[in-house]
């Protein structure tokens, strides 16, 4: 058949059952560069203080390398960065680095241990929420200068108030973007009004990594340029471009043209038709990331275990799993994602399945046979109307009647932050891949008063407090036998997915359509290393 | 059939009996006036099969609409799903058919806001002149100093998602032309003779303006109003796109036509549907609004 | 869309405003008038953005910050101050030109709105011409034809381009010209491939490009800009025609238009240079106004071609919850408004022959 002949009985096709695809021209990426798209409209900042957005993170994890990191191969292990070795003392209270020779950064000047000790107590003065990461093991703005430390140029002394499993310290903080070395001369040189450099970092990156930003046009694109003289040696692709898209849709359309090497947002429909499709490869990895449904455990209704329990047999894991979140997430209750140290397995991770007699029996025993009214919060992601819709649809079979409203994540946020919902979905993803990373923020809840306001505790925004799960979590963090440890996370896992405050539903997973003209594309649940992509 | 013939002649008499005679010869004229203008027709039609549609909407719809079946989702048109499914897999049909009830709801409530108010505000404007024309008028320009869509964007956002809200925002966004219109129209009414008279014999201004000058001016405003409506369909609909509208699981067209944006390269037809039925209403409207101003307002011709 | 039918109306009702005697007199009282008109912007941007429910301070601290820090930053923004007084920092700083810091960018928010506002130009422009260059014509032939087949079609045409939504089109022509024919390039201004080829000058890419005699990239950028100018260009082909149609009826009415044809001028040449000539002004004024309202069928065209102008900058804004940059680009988009409206009022009182 010829081609036009094809492409007009295709065209039909198209028309007929609705097959998109793919036109005639092929288009060409630079043979030096990475293209991706994606929607980066979260970008707001690249001070690695103040960012806390999956974009973000990614981009600083690529222009910022921190004192150590996570192996590209296996997420769970740290291997070195900028600190070529590190000892532990004795008494598990102290971790000395030793920092790698000829560090320099950007603007030329030599990059220090000064450097870094100063960036890591910046992050604390500044207070933005990354400052939590190091608040949590006891640093404060008082003691920090005096528990991070640098004696000489290449040597930084951490000191811990509490003997804190080391590893758990090199996942939180060493391979965290809280350890990264700004340029400390650059930044003060550009201080307004005493923030240490937060408004020049807002358009601008100032440490040492594989890249560097070239240019950032909000909404539109960002341009990483490759550092040539970088430790670990020069990318093999000088420059990364990324595109804002926010359609779906149209990120597919580029992807299949070849207009990007690499598209982020695809949805599930989007993936099943590329699978199939000749030069693009599909890439997967879990996230750790869990969307969950979370209710005002201030409402009457959710105050008690039993209505919370009966709202999970509301879901259908296993229907939503293959269908809305057939690509993009696995059902998950246990709120340790998969992949952490102390996680429950897949199998017991997710005992729940639609059972709206069950919800029915459990809603009479808490005293609300006939149901009751509740509103539902979710966000514009895509996963979140259809999740929204479903629970709705089969909450309404058992009398419980949901309000839905959908909003901006600006306005989510300040809802959920403010305790001003009854019930909301939402995602919440950890920085290490260890049980005590979600345990200490959905489950445990230092101070339940509305003044204390834990706003960055989503057990706090849930009004959940429960004094056996904030026992074993206290208990478990500092628990030196790596197997008792498991065994407690093992039990509290159990233990909330009976009573806990959400109902976890997914964990999510990056998915992204790579063309097969790009290789080595690396990543997993806590960073992508564009630096180890090339080209033939 | 001398019961037809005397109605007719009844309509065509050249002099008038009543009021009720003279209105009824008004209306019989305008029809004449609009049979003869096929565009019109074909809009009326459409117009009555919509609210056919969305009055009988139980009976025609073959599926309960917010009924799920996450295994049938995304169907192409079939004989079971006439128009295919959703993605949660919603009969698109049926909910396409229930959607009509609340795009005239929209169209119909928005107008109802937008009209009165413009109309009470232009004909008091107008009438009174002075200080509170300026202030009044003022008001008007600085609302039409703004796109009616970025206008109602912005309200919205400031009231919040959902159906009511962009009622509202849409209400707020479409008064200001309509009482520039009716300011216009009681300039030129205020100078007759009749208001002199009625003036003469000691009607308060209250009285003037809502017996005797607001009336005149509502035939205008009802063919102004009809073509806003083609407006403001697209302007909901639009809102609807941007997940500002009304909020799932409504059947609203502009909220569907934005989840089938997310699935417009595999599954077109949920996309294509919904905007389709938009066009055509706001095709319908504008058609009818078109021949109702040769009908009531022959200047603009 | 846009409501159009509102101009000539409101012209009419101008006519009544008692003049003052003079020019001064007069130009004193449009300052005057413009002055009210921008102030009342301003109070009512700054209305709906202390009514936005978008919070400014979890938008910069994200989701993870303390109460502590959150305060902290809300003294910092004089969230905290009265709103009377936040009203006067906000006439105060919009007279100095700063409309404050865009959340979601870092950056001041005129830059951005300057940053982005080539490419929605170029958009309107290339969409003005073609909505010109078929308006027109087809206004003026359906009024020479008048209730002709020509006419209802031309009716009937205007009309679709009143009543599509052009953000579904503009999904449907992505479906059909890009994805299955491969008639036009995709979504955003340019190729990645041609992005840093391009020496901006007037950021008008196919400007730019001629200039420099690239003409390859001239040709993408073309294939990127056709389908969603078409799609504008539908809209303010709709207008523009209907409104030709309407005056140029009016102008056929006239009893020059008999003379002509008694004298024996062909019908061609006296629709065309005789009355033609006669409603251009009128004409000139229509296309300022579509091209303004160009503007607002940017705001969800934008969005759907991902077309990195200043429509898709405000429902980014909007979207994301960034308050700062809302309010800025409804208040510029309302000061380009009153602009154009005058200018459209000017050139209508300048040229016009019958109010001269």
């Amino acid at each position: 058949m010829t081609d036009r002949c094809d492409r007009r009985w295709r065209l039909t096709l198209t028309l007929l059952a609705g097959a998109a695809l793919a036109g005639p021209a092929q288009a060409a990426t630079p043979r030096n560069a990475l293209v991706m798209a994606w929607n980066i409209d979260a970008i707001s900042t690249f001070d690695p203080a103040q960012i806390g957005e999956v974009v973000t993170s990614e981009l600083i994890q690529n222009t910022c390398d921190a004192l150590a990191s996570f192996d590209p191969k296996d997420e769970a292990r740290v291997v070195p960065a900028l600190a070529e070795r590190w000892e532990v003392a004795e008494d598990g209270r102290q971790i000395t680095f030793h920092l790698r020779d000829k560090l320099v950064f950007p603007s030329g000047n030599p990059g220090t241990a000064q450097d870094l000790a100063w960036s890591m107590q910046r992050v604390v003065k500044l207070g933005f929420g990354n400052a939590a990461t190091l608040t949590e093991y006891g640093f404060s703005k008082a003691n920090v200068e005096q528990m991070i430390s640098a004696p000489d140029e290449r040597t930084l002394v951490m000191k811990l108030d509490k003997p804190y499993p080391t590893n758990l310290i090199l996942q939180a903080i060493a391979a965290n973007r809280v350890a990264t070395m700004q340029d400390r001369k650059t930044l003060m040189a550009n201080e307004v009004n005493g923030d240490l450099g937060n408004k020049y970092l807002a358009t601008h990156t100032a440490c040492v990594g594989p890249y560097r930003l070239r240019q950032w046009n909000s909404g539109e694109s960002v341009v990483l340029e490759a550092n040539e003289n970088h430790w670990a040696g020069a990318p093999k692709l000088r420059r990364v471009i990324i595109r804002h898209v926010a359609e779906a849709g149209t990120q597919r359309l580029l992807l299949e043209k070849g207009d990007v090497d690499v598209a982020r947002d695809l949805t599930p429909e989007d993936m099943q038709a590329i699978e199939k499709m000749p030069g693009i490869t599909l890439a997967r990895t879990l996230k750790p990331q869990l969307v969950y449904w979370g209710f005002n455990n201030a409402h009457p209704a959710f105050a008690q275990e039993k209505v919370r329990l009966a709202m999970r047999y509301l879901i259908d894991y296993e229907a939503l799993g293959k269908t809305v979140m057939a690509y993009n997430g696995v059902p998950r209750a246990s709120f340790v994602q998969l992949g952490a140290f102390g996680a429950l397995d897949a199998k017991e991770g997710q005992p729940f399945s639609l059972d709206l007699a069950r919800a029915r029996q459990l809603l009479s025993e808490a005293g609300y046979p006939d149901g009751f009214e509740a509103g539902m919060i979710f966000s514009t992601l895509p996963y979140a109307a259809p999740i929204a819709q479903h629970i709705q649809a089969n909450a309404a079979k058992v009398g419980v009647r949901l309000k839905l409203e959908q909003m901006a994540n600006a306005q989510l946020f300040a809802r959920h932050r403010g305790r001003e919902f009854e019930t909301v979905i939402a995602a919440w993803q950890t920085s290490i891949p260890d049980a005590q990373g979600n345990a200490s923020r959905l489950i445990a809840n230092p101070d339940n008063r509305a003044e204390a306001k834990l706003t960055q505790f989503p057990s706090w925004r849930h009004s959940f407090q429960s004094e056996s799960a904030n026992r074993i979590a206290a208990e478990a963090l500092l628990e030196r036998d790596e197997e008792k440890r498991a065994a407690l996370y093992h039990q509290l896992q159990r233990d909330m997915m009976q009573s806990g405050p959400t109902a976890i539903m997914f964990q999510t997973v990056h998915l992204a359509g790579v063309r097969t003209s790009l290789k080595n594309w690396t990543w997993h649940g806590f960073g992508s290393y564009y630096d180890m992509a090339y080209k033939e | 059939m001398p019961a037809a013939t005397s109605l007719g002649a009844w309509l065509r008499a050249p002099v008038p009996a009543s009021p009720f005679q003279a209105r009824m010869q008004a209306f019989w004229l305008g029809w004449r006036r609009l049979r003869r203008n096929p565009p019109a027709l074909i809009g009326a039609a459409m117009l009555l099969v919509l609210i056919a549609v969305a009055a009988f909407a139980p009976l025609i719809a073959t599926h309960d609409i917010y009924a799920q079946d996450l295994m049938a989702r995304l169907q192409p048109p079939s004989a079971v799903h006439w128009l295919g499914t959703d993605d949660l897999g919603r009969d698109i049909f049926s909910r396409l058919v229930f959607g009509a009830r609340i795009t005239l709801y929209i169209a119909f409530l928005a107008a109802l806001i937008a009209a009165p108010l413009g109309l009470v505000i232009g004909a008091t404007a107008g009438y009174l002149g002075g200080w509170t024309d300026t202030v009044l008028m003022r008001l008007v320009d600085i609302f039409l100093s703004f796109p009616s869509l970025i206008l109602a964007l912005a309200f919205v956002a400031a009231l919040g998602p959902g159906i009511e809200n962009a009622i509202i925002a849409i209400s707020l966004a479409a008064w200001p032309p309509i009482a520039r219109l009716a300011r216009a129209e009681t300039l030129t009414v205020r100078q007759s003779d009749y208001i002199a008279a009625v003036r003469l014999q000691g009607a308060s201004r209250l009285r003037i303006i809502v017996h005797h000058v607001m009336p005149m001016c509502i035939p205008s405003v009802v063919v102004r109003i009809t073509l806003n409506m083609a407006a403001i369909i697209l302007t909901a609909a639009g809102l609807g796109f941007l997940g500002l509208g009304a909020q799932p699981p409504s059947p609203e067209w502009g909220a569907m036509l934005s989840t089938g944006r997310q699935f417009v390269m595999t599954s077109w037809w949920i996309a294509a549907i919904p905007g389709t039925a938009i066009l055509l209403t706001s095709l319908a409207f504008n058609l009818f609004g078109d021949g109702l101003r040769d009908v009531l307002d022959p200047r603009h011709g | 869309m846009a409501d159009v039918a509102a101009m000539p109306a409101r012209r009419r009702g101008r006519g009544n405003t008692a003049a003052l005697p003079g020019w001064v007199g007069k130009a004193a009282r449009l300052i005057v008038s413009i002055a009210v008109t921008l102030f009342g912007l301003m109070a009512l941007t700054f209305f709906i953005g202390r009514m936005l429910p978008l919070d400014p301070v979890a938008a910069i601290l994200g989701d993870n910050a303390t109460q502590e820090a959150y305060e902290a930053m809300q003294r910092q923004l004089g969230l905290d101050q009265p709103l009377y007084i936040q009203f006067a920092h906000y006439v105060y700083d919009i007279a100095r030109l700063d409309f404050g810091t865009a959340l979601t960018t870092g950056k001041p928010v005129l830059d951005d709105i300057g940053r982005v506002f080539p490419a929605t130009i170029e958009l309107a422009t290339v969409g003005i011409l073609i909505g010109t260059g078929l308006g027109i014509p087809l206004g003026v032939l359906a009024a020479a034809y008048r209730d002709t087949a020509i006419d209802y079609f031309v009716r009937v045409f205007g009309l679709l381009g009143y009543s599509t939504p052009n953000f579904w089109l503009g999904l449907m022509g992505l479906v059909l010209f890009y994805a299955t024919l491969g008639w036009v390039e995709g979504p955003g201004r340019i190729d990645t491939a041609y992005q840093w080829d391009i020496e901006p000058v007037t950021d008008l890419l196919l400007l730019d490009t001629a200039m420099a005699g690239q003409w390859d990239i001239f040709r993408n950028a073309f294939g990127h800009i056709i389908l969603p100018a078409s799609i504008l260009g539908f809209g303010a082909m709709a207008y523009i025609s209907r409104m030709t149609r309407s005056f140029m009826l009016e102008q056929l009415a006239q009893e020059y238009v008999i003379a002509a044809r008694v004298k024996g001028l062909s019908w061609g040449r006296t629709v065309w240079v005789h009355a033609f000539r006669n409603v251009a002004v009128q004409v000139v004024t229509v296309v300022a106004l579509a091209y303004a309202f160009l503007l607002e069928g940017a705001v969800l065209t934008e969005t759907v071609f991902a077309w990195p102008g200043f429509g898709r900058y405000l429902t980014n804004a909007l979207l994301g919850g960034d308050m700062n940059a809302v309010v800025g680009c409804t208040l510029v988009v309302g000061i380009i408004f009153v602009g154009l409206n005058l200018l459209s009022d000017l050139l209508y009182r300048v040229f016009d022959p019958r109010t001269r």
